[in-house]
C-alpha cells in the first residue's frame, strides 16, 4: 500500500491534456441565463482596472507638474484638486470592485444550485448497473467538490482572468503613453519575471499534487489503522505499521520539502527582480532626465507600474492550473450528464395501481457484465399469494433474481412477467411501489424510527402502528424513551443488525407491497431476534407473494414453494414436500444442517 | 512527555531558528532601505546638471539591497518554513505512535474522522501558526516599525503621524470584518457538510430509495438543502468581498492625506521631493503587512485551538502498561479466572460477574450466550485489552498483568468478530506484514482455514491486493481470513470470537474439523451463538447477563434442559 517513488509517478495519472469541447459546451449552456450578469462583471471589471490605472498618473501630474515644475495652482486644477480626484477615483474602483464581486457571487452560487440539483437528480435516477461500476466517493465529489470547482471557474476564474488580461494590456498602453523608451527598458526584466513565476510556479504545482497524493496516503493509512487497531495490537504489528508509516510520513516529508525551496525563490526573486527593474530604470533615465527628455514623475509612475505588473502574472500562473483543473471537473460532470438519456424513465410504461402479485421468469439470461451469464435460463412461476424460498450457495443468482423483480436492471434473454406484463413495460414507479425489499444490509436514514418506517411518504399512525406490531418492532422500539421518534443514525448505529431488520420489516409493512422480498440475513443475530424476525416474516407473509432468499432452514419449511439455485441456474424447484422425496439437493441440504445441528 | 513535546522540539532546533530569525531581520529592514535610496536618487536628479556619478552609486545601492533581499528572505524561508515543515512531520509520528499505543477504551469513544483530522488538519494547522503565521507576523513588525521609523525620522514626524491616522480605523475595520467573515465561513462549511451528507446518504440507500420510490420527494429535500448553502454563500460573500474593497480605500486616504499635506511640506521647502516620493513608497510597503493582520490572527488563533486538541489526545494515557515487575514469559495455555468481575468505564452494571473457571493446557472450551451476555467481553480481557484486578485471570499459575503485554499477546491469537482485512496483499494479511513466516506456512494456515482454495482463485494468489482497490472479500472470506491469520504464529492460546458466522454449515463444520487437528494439545477457546460452533468443546459454558449460568459437556447441558437446551431447541426446530 506503500508507494515507492516510481509507483508514485504512475499513480498520480497525469492531469488528463484535452479539455474537452464536452467541458467548454457544458460551461457555455451553464452560463447562457447569466449572460446579461457576467457581461455587467465585465463592464465593472473595466472600470474597476480603470481606476487603478489612473492612480499612478495623477501622482505623476502631482509631482511633474506642481512640485517640480511648480506650476500655479487655479481651482480643480491643483494638488487639492488631483487628491480629491485621487479619492473619488479609489472610491469608484473599489465600489465597483464590490458591485463586481456581488454579480459574480450570485451567478456562481445560482449556477451551482442549478448544477447540484441537476446532478444529485442524475444520480437518483442512474440506473443501478451504472451505480455498481462507480464507486460512491467519486459520485459524492461529482455533486459537491466538481460542482464547487465549476463555480469556482466562474467566480473567481474567468472573471479574474479577465480582469487580469485587460489590466496588464492597460499597463503597458499605460507605460507606451507615459514613454516608449522606459516601456522598453522595463521590459528588459519583466520577460525575465514573467518566465520566472510560470516556470516555478508550474513545478509548485506539480509537487503540490504529489504532496496531495501523499496525504492522501497518510489519510487513508491512518483510517485503515484505527479502524484495524484492535487487530494491529491482537498481531503486534504495531512496530511494523509504525515503520509502514515512517516511510510514508519521511516520502511526505520530502516533497514538502521541495515546496518550501520553490517557495523560497519564487517571491523573494521576483521582489528582487521588481527592485532591479527600477535600478535599471533609473539608470537608463539618468541621461535622459539631465537631458531634460524626461520627467521625474514620470519615472516614478513606471516605479508603481512595474510593482502593478508582478501580480496579474503570478494570478495567471495560478489561474491557469486552476482552470485545467476545474475543466477536469467540468468534464466529469458532463460524462454524467450524458447518462441523462440513460436513467430510468420512472413515469414511462403502463400505469398499474395494484399488482396482483403472480411472478414469472421465462428462459431469463443475465449478466452484470458481458456475458459473464450471472442466470442462464431460468424458468419459473410463483403464483399470487405463495411464499417462495431460494436457496443455494453465495454466488447462485439468489439476489440477482430479486433484483430484476425490482426493474433494477434489464435481462438480456427471456423475459419477467409480473401478472403477464412484462416487467419493462410497467411504470417502473409504480412497479416498485408494489414491491418491498428487506436487503441484508439494512439501510437506515438518519431520522426517527417513523420517519425510517413512513419514508416520508402519507402514512396513517394506524398503519404505522400495525406496521410496528406486526414487524415486532414494537418489542424494543417501546423501550425507547422517545418510542418511536427515537432517533437513528445512518448505518444505524445503535442498533442491532437484528432491530435494523425489524424495522426495515416495519418499512416494508407500512408499504403494503403485493409482492414481498426478503434477503434474510445470516451472521450476528441472536435467537430471540431470529424469533421475532420468523414471526414478522410470517405476518408480512400472510396474503403477499413473498420472496425470500433463505440461509435458515426454519423460513423454507413454511414455504409453498422452493427454488433451488445452482451456478446460474434452476437445479430444482417445488412445493418442500416433493422436493424431499425426491432425493435432490433440497434433500442433501437439509440433511447435512440437520446432522450438523444435532450432532447426531 | 505532554506539553513539552513543542519545546523539546524548539530547543533542538535553537541555533536553526535563531539564525532563521536573525536572517529574517536583516531581510525586513534592508527592504526598508529600498525607498530612502529612490528618494534619495530623485533629489539627486531634480536639479538640472545633476552629478551622474552620484545617482549611479544609488542605482547600484538599489542593486545592492534587491541581492541583499532576495538572500535573506531565501535563507529564512528555507531555515524556518522547513522547520514548521519538520514540525508537522515530528507531530504526526509522534501522534500515530501514541495511536498505535492506545487501548480500545480509547477507541470506542472516538471517531475515526476525528482521528484522522487531528493527524492532518490539525497537525497542519500548527504548522501554519508556527511556520508562515511567526514568520509572516514577525517580518511585518519589523518592516512596519522600521518603515515608520524612517519615516518619523528621515521624512517628518507630522507628515507621518497625519498619513497614518487612518491605520487604527482601518485595523479595527478589518479585525471585526474578519470575524464575521469567519463566522460566515463557518455556516457555509457547515451547510456543505449537510449537502455532500445528503449526497452520500443517497448513494449508500440509493436501493431502498429506489425501491421505495422515494426519489422525487428526495430530490426536493436535496434542493432545499442546495439553496441553503446557496444562501450562505451570498451571505458570506457580501461581506468577505467588501473587506478588500474597505481596505483599499483606507489606504487611499492615507495616500491623499500625503498627497495633500506632503506636496504642501515639499513647496514650503520642509521636505524634499525625494523625501516625499521616499515616503510613498513606505506607504506602498507598510499596507501587505497590514492587511495581512486579520490572516494572521484567525491562523494563530486555529493553530492554538489544534494545538490544544492535539494536546488533548496525546495525554491520553494508554490504559494498558506493562507493570515494573513484568516478566517476558510467553502462556503455554493454562487459563484460570477466578471470581472474576468486570465492569466498562461509565457503566454501573457489571458485563461479568463472579466467572471462576479453570481450562487445562490443551483443552477447548466453548463459551455460548445470547447477544450481550458478556462473551466478547471476556475475550478482550483474556487478551488485555482492559484491566482487571490482580488474581482475576491467571495464565500458567501466574497473573495477567504480571506478563508484558507484548509476549502476553504473543502467545496468544485471537479472532475478533469483525474480521478486518487490510489495504495489503494476502500474504501481508495472513502474516500480517511480519517477514519472519515462510511461504508455506501462509499457505498452510490459508489451507487450515480453508481460504486457500478461493485464494488460487484470485489473479494474483497471495499476492492479489485486497480490499478497496483490491479484490473485495465476501463475508465468509474475510472470517477464514482472519482465522488463517490466527493460525500462522501457532498461538498456545487461540480465541475465536465468533468468527464463523458468517460462513455455511458445511464450510463451518470442516474449519472446526480441521481446527481440531491443527490445534491438537493447544488451549482452545470458541465463542459463539450457534450450537453448531462449540458443541465438540471439552467444556462449554453458558454466559447469561455476565454470569455463568450453566456449565458441562454438550450432552451433559442437552440433559439438564436449561438455558443450554432452549437455545439448542431454538435452533434445531429448523431442521424440523
Amino acid at each position: 500500500m506503500i508507494s515507492t517513488r516510481n509507483s508514485m509517478k504512475t499513480a498520480i495519472s497525469p492531469r488528463p491534456k484535452k479539455s474537452g469541447s464536452g467541458a467548454v459546451k457544458l460551461l457555455l449552456r451553464l452560463s447562457a441565463p447569466y449572460t446579461f450578469q457576467l457581461i455587467l462583471a465585465c463592464v465593472c471589471v473595466v472600470i474597476v482596472n480603470a481606476a487603478f490605472l489612473v492612480q499612478p498618473l495623477l501622482l505623476q501630474r502631482v509631482i511633474d507638474h506642481f512640485l517640480i515644475g511648480g506650476a500655479a495652482e487655479h481651482g480643480l486644477d491643483s494638488i487639492l484638486g488631483l487628491a480629491l480626484l485621487y479619492l473619488l477615483v479609489t472610491a469608484a474602483g473599489s465600489g465597483f470592485a464590490y458591485l463586481q464581486a456581488l454579480i459574480v457571487g450570485k451567478v456562481g452560487q445560482s449556477l451551482i444550485h442549478d448544477l447540484r440539483v441537476r446532478v444529485f437528480g442524475i444520480i437518483e435516477r442512474l440506473p443501478l448497473s451504472f451505480l455498481d461500476r462507480t464507486s460512491s466517493g467519486r459520485l459524492i465529489t461529482r455533486a459537491t467538490n466538481d460542482t464547487a470547482e465549476v463555480s469556482d471557474l466562474y467566480t473567481d476564474v474567468i472573471i479574474s482572468l479577465v480582469k487580469d488580461v485587460l489590466l496588464l494590456i492597460g499597463i503597458i498602453y499605460a507605460m507606451l503613453m507615459l514613454s516608449p523608451q522606459l516601456t522598453l527598458v522595463s521590459f528588459t526584466v519583466i520577460p525575465v519575471i514573467v518566465f520566472l513565476v510560470w516556470f516555478i510556479k508550474n513545478k509548485i504545482k506539480k509537487n503540490f499534487f504529489h504532496m496531495k497524493h501523499y496525504i492522501g496516503q497518510i489519510n487513508g493509512f491512518i483510517a485503515e489503522s484505527v479502524a484495524g487497531m484492535r487487530v494491529i495490537q491482537i498481531f503486534r504489528a504495531e512496530k511494523e505499521k509504525e515503520e509502514q508509516f515512517l516511510k510514508l510520513n519521511g516520502d511526505y516529508f520530502r516533497t514538502t520539502l521541495i515546496q518550501v525551496r520553490l517557495n523560497s525563490i519564487l517571491k523573494p526573486a521576483s521582489d528582487m527582480f521588481q527592485s532591479l527593474a527600477i535600478a535599471i530604470l533609473v539608470w537608463f533615465s539618468i541621461g535622459q532626465i539631465s537631458g531634460g527628455m524626461l520627467q521625474i514623475g514620470v519615472l516614478y509612475a513606471f516605479t508603481t507600474y512595474i510593482r502593478q505588473f508582478f501580480a496579474p502574472i503570478s494570478d495567471l500562473a495560478d489561474k491557469y492550473t486552476s482552470i485545467q483543473s476545474a475543466l477536469v471537473s467540468t468534464e466529469r460532470i458532463d460524462e454524467l450528464i450524458r447518462e441523462e438519456e440513460r436513467l430510468e424513465q420512472p413515469e414511462s410504461g403502463i400505469a398499474v395501481e395494484r399488482l396482483d402479485g403472480t411472478i414469472e421468469f421465462r428462459h431469463v439470461w443475465f449478466a452484470y457484465k458481458d456475458t459473464d451469464w450471472v442466470l442462464k435460463d431460468v424458468s419459473f412461476v410463483i403464483r399470487k399469494g405463495q411464499t417462495a424460498a431460494f436457496i443455494g450457495e453465495t454466488g447462485a443468482g439468489k439476489t440477482t433474481i430479486i433484483s430484476l423483480i425490482n426493474g433494477f436492471y434489464q435481462v438480456q434473454k427471456g423475459e419477467i412477467l409480473i401478472d403477464g406484463v412484462n416487467v419493462n413495460d410497467i411504470r417502473l414507479d409504480d412497479l416498485r411501489r408494489n414491491i418491498s425489499v428487506v436487503l441484508q444490509d439494512v439501510f437506515l436514514f438518519s431520522g426517527t424510527i417513523r420517519e425510517n418506517i413512513t419514508l416520508g411518504d402519507e402514512i396513517t399512525e394506524g398503519t404505522v402502528q400495525e406496521a410496528l406490531r406486526a414487524s415486532c418492532a414494537i418489542e424494543f422500539v417501546q423501550d425507547y424513551p422517545a418510542g418511536i421518534n427515537e432517533p437513528v443514525t445512518e448505518r444505524g448505529a445503535t442498533l442491532s443488525a437484528g432491530q435494523r431488520q425489524l424495522i426495515s420489516f416495519a418499512r416494508a409493512i407500512a408499504h403494503d407491497p403485493a409482492i414481498f422480498v426478503l434477503d434474510e440475513a445470516t451472521a450476528n443475530i441472536d435467537t430471540r431476534t431470529e424469533k421475532l424476525i420468523q414471526q414478522a416474516i410470517d405476518n408480512v407473509a400472510r396474503g403477499r407473494t413473498t420472496l425470500i432468499i433463505a440461509h435458515r432452514l426454519s423460513t423454507i419449511a413454511g414455504a409453498d414453494l422452493i427454488i433451488a439455485m445452482k451456478n446460474g441456474r434452476v437445479a430444482e424447484s417445488g412445493p418442500p414436500r416433493r422436493l424431499l422425496e425426491r432425493e435432490g439437493y433440497y434433500a442433501r441440504l437439509l440433511r447435512e444442517s440437520r446432522a450438523h445441528v444435532a450432532g447426531s | 512527555m505532554k506539553s513539552s513535546i513543542l519545546l523539546r522540539f524548539f530547543k533542538a532546533r535553537r541555533t536553526d531558528y535563531l539564525i532563521g530569525f536573525s536572517f529574517m531581520f536583516a531581510a525586513s529592514f534592508i527592504q526598508t532601505l529600498f525607498p530612502k535610496v529612490l528618494g534619495h536618487a530623485v533629489d539627486l536628479m531634480k536639479v538640472s546638471g545633476f552629478d551622474t556619478r552620484q545617482v549611479q552609486l544609488q542605482v547600484l545601492w538599489m542593486v545592492l539591497i534587491a541581492a541583499g533581499v532576495f538572500t535573506c528572505t531565501f535563507l529564512w524561508r528555507n531555515i524556518i518554513i522547513k522547520s514548521a515543515r519538520n514540525l508537522e512531520c515530528y507531530l504526526r509520528e509522534e501522534l500515530v505512535r501514541h495511536y498505535l499505543k492506545l487501548s480500545p477504551s480509547f477507541y470506542n469513544s472516538r471517531k475515526t474522522g476525528d482521528l484522522i483530522a487531528y493527524a492532518i488538519n490539525d497537525i497542519s494547522a500548527v504548522r501554519m501558526t508556527f511556520g508562515p503565521a511567526t514568520a509572516m507576523s514577525f517580518n511585518g513588525i519589523v518592516i512596519c516599525c522600521s518603515s515608520i521609523y524612517f519615516m518619523f525620522a528621515t521624512v517628518d514626524p507630522r507628515l507621518t503621524l497625519a498619513t497614518l491616522a487612518p491605520l487604527p480605523f482601518i485595523i479595527v475595520i478589518m479585525l471585526f470584518s474578519s470575524r464575521k467573515v469567519q463566522t460566515r465561513f463557518r455556516i457555509v462549511q457547515q451547510q456543505f457538510g449537510a449537502v455532500s451528507g445528503k449526497v452520500q446518504e443517497n448513494i449508500s440507500g440509493i436501493r431502498v430509495i429506489k425501491a421505495y420510490v422515494q426519489e422525487r420527494s428526495e430530490m426536493e429535500r436535496f434542493s432545499g438543502l442546495s439553496s441553503r448553502m446557496k444562501q450562505a454563500n451570498l451571505d458570506l460573500i457580501r461581506v468577505s468581498a467588501a473587506l478588500p474593497a474597505m481596505i483599499e480605500f483606507g489606504f487611499a486616504v492615507c495616500f491623499v492625506i500625503n498627497l495633500v499635506y506632503g506636496s504642501r511640506l515639499v513647496m514650503r521647502g520642509v521636505i524634499s521631493v525625494g523625501d516625499f516620493v521616499a515616503f510613498n513608497g513606505y506607504l506602498s510597503l507598510i499596507i501587505s503587512p497590514i492587511v495581512s493582520i486579520g490572516k494572521i490572527v484567525t491562523t494563530i488563533q486555529r493553530g492554538i485551538a489544534s494545538l490544544g486538541r492535539l494536546y488533548e489526545v496525546l495525554r491520553v494515557e494508554p490504559d494498558i502498561k506493562d507493570t515494573p515487575q513484568a516478566v517476558e514469559v510467553q502462556p503455554e495455555g493454562e487459563v484460570r479466572l477466578r471470581n472474576l468481575t468486570f465492569c466498562y468505564d461509565g457503566s454501573d452494571t457489571p458485563a461479568l460477574r463472579n466467572l471462576s473457571l479453570s481450562l487445562p493446557k490443551g483443552h477447548s472450551l466453548g463459551i455460548i450466550g445470547r447477544t450481550g451476555s458478556g462473551k466478547s467481553t471476556l475475550a478482550s480481557l483474556l487478551f488485555r485489552f482492559y484491566n482487571v484486578e490482580p488474581g482475576q485471570i491467571s495464565l500458567d499459575g501466574r497473573d495477567i498483568n504480571d506478563y508484558r503485554v507484548e509476549t502476553l499477546r504473543g502467545g496468544m491469537g485471537y479472532v475478533p468478530q469483525d474480521s478486518f482485512v487490510f489495504a495489503a496483499t494476502v500474504k501481508d494479511n495472513i502474516a500480517f506484514f511480519k517477514d519472519g513466516y515462510s511461504e508455506a506456512e501462509v499457505r498452510q494456515a490459508a489451507e487450515s482455514a480453508l481460504i486457500a482454495d478461493s485464494i488460487s482463485e484470485f489473479p494474483d494468489g497471495y499476492d492479489t491486493l485486497l480490499g478497496e482497490r483490491g479484490v473485495n472479500l465476501s463475508g465468509g472470506q474475510k472470517q477464514r481470513l482472519a482465522i488463517a491469520r490466527a493460525l500462522i504464529s501457532d498461538p498456545a492460546i487461540l480465541i475465536l470470537d465468533d468468527a464463523l458466522s458468517a460462513v455455511d454449515s458445511v464450510t463451518e463444520g470442516q474449519i472446526l474439523a480441521n481446527l481440531r487437528q491443527v490445534r491438537a494439545g493447544k488451549t482452545n477457546i470458541l465463542i459463539s451463538h450457534r450450537i453448531s460452533s462449540i458443541k465438540e468443546a471439552d467444556e462449554i459454558i453458558v454466559l447469561d447477563k455476565g454470569v455463568i449460568a450453566e456449565r458441562g459437556t454438550h450432552e451433559q447441558l442437552l440433559t439438564k434442559g436449561g438455558l443450554y437446551f432452549d437455545i439448542y431447541t431454538e435452533q434445531h426446530e429448523d431442521g424440523h
